[in-house]
């Protein structure tokens, strides 16, 4: 048997370095601190930003391969199912044409009369179109990742729409991608405004068994909302603008054991599967801050009160 | 090295190769998620039989730390929670490591059998810290992952020993 064949250098004798489970020890409380960190003192995010941009080449290279397959697969795409994508999009445009034609006017009086009024402005948000990447890996929250990132000047907080309506709120920015939590996820939520009645209400992101759904929660029993009715951002969160489709009710539970009524709805962005997106400039900025709480003024009587 | 009787004598381990594999298999990871089934909870995680592959094999070579720094990458690309998947993999190369004396002398059907436990209690932990930390519940579909991972061991054994299953002194007659 030649030489070479097993692996000749022994096992050193001496300097056998630190045992497996002090590294263990180590590695976890390392681990562990990282968790904290990332979750409660907000100290994960350089580590996080090192990390990624350290990785953004090889996963550029990954991506490149899928992008090949896509493309091709959308070139030898059927014909006929881009005939038929075209004529939907040709409908669609008809049925708005009447409508947009009404806008420009509705906003010239909609301006006049707020003037008139001496109401505020209402509030533009300044927009840029992005890609949709991947859906994140993590099975335990809904996120995706686009293609616009901090080189790009998007700010974390954006609101992502699509053709359909809101997808979420962009929460984590890298150099050139950024992180956007759709609102089907557990810990998003987003004001809405039922359109049929006016009713303000906070629409959650469903865990359980209505994942991909948001749940209308804290509406009491009696509210009135009913399957069908349309909710769109109320913009009194000073993050989205007002009049986005949100979601459309799909499911009223009233039950007599609760206070509140169990309201299911279906999101009208597509969550998952839509392709191209548009991030708008979150209207924060826009918006006056809050006044500062009034210093109540020593009154006579209160000052009676003290004497006595 | 006390072998098993009848087993192959095999040619040392180039640590370059073990890099190579290990860095695919994360990359591998990657196209799953980006390429193949996007976000889903059955898919196999090859990365972590990638690690208790090498960290049964070659215990002086990929040990915790190794596990460790791959988890990172991974947590990163996930944008799961930080150091999630470094835990995960670090107890599982710890667990690894504890059983690399005796797994190798079971037959490859037998050590798919042993390493289940490790990758089920590898996917327990990060499930029990997401649902701690109030994640949503990724569904039941989350079991066939570790299965799912298991089954992939020959697969992954014929792979990655192919390289020091060569021929010591390779001829005409014998290329490989």
């Amino acid at each position: 048997m030649p030489l070479g064949t097993l692996d000749r250098t022994p096992p050193p004798f001496f300097r056998q370095g630190p045992s497996a489970v002090s590294k263990l020890a180590v590695c976890a409380a390392l681990a562990v601190f990282m968790m904290v960190a990332d979750t409660r003192l907000g100290l994960g995010t350089p580590v996080r930003f090192a990390v990624a941009t350290a990785l953004y080449p090889a996963q550029w290279l990954v991506m490149q391969p899928v992008n090949w397959i896509n493309q091709s697969r959308a070139y030898f795409s059927m014909l006929g199912s881009a005939q038929e994508q075209a004529e939907a999009a040709r409908v669609r445009l008809a049925q708005q044409a009447a409508r947009s034609g009404q806008v420009d006017q509705l906003m010239l009086e909609n301006q006049r009369l707020r003037q008139l009024l001496a109401l505020r402005e209402r509030l533009s948000s300044p927009a840029q179109a992005a890609q949709v990447l991947y859906d994140a890996a993590d099975p335990y929250t809904r996120k995706i990742v686009i293609d616009r990132g901090l080189m790009h000047r998007i700010a974390p907080g954006s609101p992502v729409i699509d053709a359909e309506g809101v997808l979420g709120q962009v929460t984590r920015t890298f150099a050139s991608t950024s992180e956007v939590t759709l609102v089907t996820d557990h810990d998003q939520a987003i004001p809405v405004l039922n359109t049929r009645t006016g009713l303000r209400g906070v629409a959650f992101g469903d865990a359980g068994a209505h994942a991909g759904a948001l749940e209308l929660r804290f509406m009491a029993a009696n509210a009135d909302v009913q399957e069908g009715d349309l909710l769109s951002t109320s913009g009194v969160d000073g993050v989205y603008p007002p009049g986005l489709p949100v979601a459309r009710v799909s499911k009223v539970e009233r039950r007599v054991d609760s206070a509140f009524a169990r309201i299911f709805c279906e999101p009208l962005g597509r969550v998952a599967g839509t392709l191209h997106v548009m991030v708008l400039t979150p209207v924060t900025g826009q918006v006056e801050p809050r006044p500062a709480a009034p210093v109540p003024e020593p009154t006579a009587s209160s000052k009676k009160a003290v004497r006595k | 090295m006390m072998m098993n009787r009848g087993q192959q004598l095999l040619l040392p381990a180039n640590p370059l190769f073990i890099w190579t594999t290990l860095i695919l298999a994360l990359m591998f990871n990657w196209v799953q998620n980006m390429g193949l089934w996007g976000r889903a909870a059955w898919v196999p995680d090859v990365l972590a039989l990638v690690i208790v592959f090498w960290s049964v094999h070659q215990p002086l070579r990929v040990g915790i730390v190794s596990a460790f720094v791959l988890g990172l990458c991974m947590d990163v690309h996930q944008s799961a929670l930080l150091g999630q998947n470094a835990l995960a993999y670090s107890v599982l190369s710890f667990l690894a490591i504890t059983i690399h004396r005796r797994l190798l002398w079971f037959p490859v059907p037998s050590q798919a059998l042993q390493v289940l436990p490790l990758l089920f209690a590898t996917h327990l932990i990060e499930m029990v810290l997401r649902m701690a930390t109030g994640g949503m519940f990724p569904g039941w579909s989350l079991l066939l992952a570790p299965v799912a991972e298991a089954a992939l061991w020959p697969v992954v054994s014929v792979f990655l020993l192919a390289p020091q299953k060569m021929a010591p002194d390779p001829d005409a007659n014998r290329p490989l």
